[in-house]
């Protein structure tokens, strides 16, 4: 009888959140049968120069899951062609591709996750590791009247790091956002938190 | 984080990217070079360049790298570690040349013409070698054209 074509899969999208791009699609079924599915990439310059060239995605080749980790793949801030195709026994399905190209300038950035510890009259902040590619701007000031704002750089999470001495009595208060470079934008500010020398961290 | 060659911007691009694209080939590439008599980003290429002629200088060697030492050094690279590196940087060379807009103003030409200058200085030497020999070189010396580029690179 013949041979029924495997079908290709579809509804293809990249969930990009911090930098990390899952490209996602709808798994193919066939009953009782495991099917397995690879991805391939093309950035700007492949589609431009070389377009018959598609380089085979870092972690995804030929695996069960109906998604894939294209992170490593994307190294360049330009629009990226990305495309699955199903596989079964010796069969191949025809390639799917997503239908608008990906570039990582799109992807969401959130305020980054922070903890504020005391340490006697010292701040101490540790931000959460998100990755080399992200630097942090910590914004902290005293909550009073007419406070000045400072502004402090950091180059990477993960990492414990002192804020401000703190006056004995005082409450002070910080927030941060995340930059990337590699796609120069910045995540909103994360809310405010303020923490008193003896008191309590509080919520703004 | 950007580069800034003279008045040309180029933004969303991690140089360290582009190092590590760089060195994970560097060997490969650079074993295959043979001529070791010859270099084509020789000093008076890139020495002493004023920032009003970088913008049109690095435009000149990126868009040849490009059109030229990236599009043949492709069909000869089968390994895809090989493969990878060479997509990385070949779409950030994309992504910063995309960027440029050199100035085109009259009282620019003096500066063109320097910056014109030294690119053929570059493109005749490529020229003089054998193609294959010539696209392997210029591979090679993408360290060298990384670390001119580095200067005009504002953290």
């Amino acid at each position: 009888g013949a041979v029924a074509i495997l079908p290709a899969p579809q509804n293809l999208s990249v969930h990009s959140t911090n930098m990390k791009h899952l490209l996602i699609w709808s798994p193919v079924i066939i009953p009782g049968e495991t099917v397995y599915y690879s991805v391939e990439y093309q950035g700007e310059y492949e589609s431009l120069y070389t377009s018959h060239v598609w380089i085979p995605s870092s972690w995804c080749s030929l695996m069960e899951e109906p998604e894939c980790d294209v992170t490593d793949d994307i190294t360049a801030t330009v629009p990226y062609n990305l495309r699955v195709r199903a596989t079964l026994g010796s069969q191949s399905s025809a390639w799917s591709t997503l239908t608008q190209p990906f570039n990582r300038n799109s992807t969401i950035l959130t305020p980054p996750g922070m903890e504020l510890t005391k340490d006697g009259f010292h701040l101490v902040i540790e931000l959460e590791d998100l990755g080399p590619q992200f630097e942090f701007l910590v914004a902290y000031w005293k909550r009073e009247a007419g406070a000045k704002e400072h502004v402090k750089t950091v180059s990477s999470g993960g990492i414990p790091l002192h804020l401000v001495t703190m006056e004995p009595g005082a409450a002070y208060c910080v927030k941060a956002q995340t930059f990337v470079k590699a796609i120069g934008r910045h995540s909103a500010f994360s809310q405010a938190e303020c923490v008193e020398v003896q008191g309590e961290v509080l919520p703004l | 984080q950007e580069f800034r060659f003279g008045s040309c911007r180029a933004k969303g691009v991690d140089l360290q990217e582009l190092w590590e694209a760089f060195w994970a080939v560097k060997d490969a590439v650079q074993a295959q070079d043979n001529i070791t008599s010859a270099r084509l980003l020789r000093r008076e290429v890139l020495q002493d360049v004023s920032d009003a002629e970088s913008c049109h200088l690095i435009q000149a060697l990126l868009k040849f790298y490009l059109n030229t030492v990236f599009k043949h050094y492709y069909k000869r690279t089968v390994e895809f570690r090989t493969l990878k590196s060479f997509s990385t940087l070949a779409n950030n060379f994309i992504a910063i040349k995309s960027q440029l807009r050199p100035s085109q103003e009259n009282e620019m030409f003096p500066v063109t013409e320097r910056a014109r200058g030294r690119f053929l200085l570059f493109q005749r030497a490529f020229r003089r070698l054998d193609r294959e020999a010539a696209v392997t070189k210029a591979f090679g010396e993408v360290d060298i054209l990384l670390t001119w580029m580095e200067r005009f690179y504002r953290l």
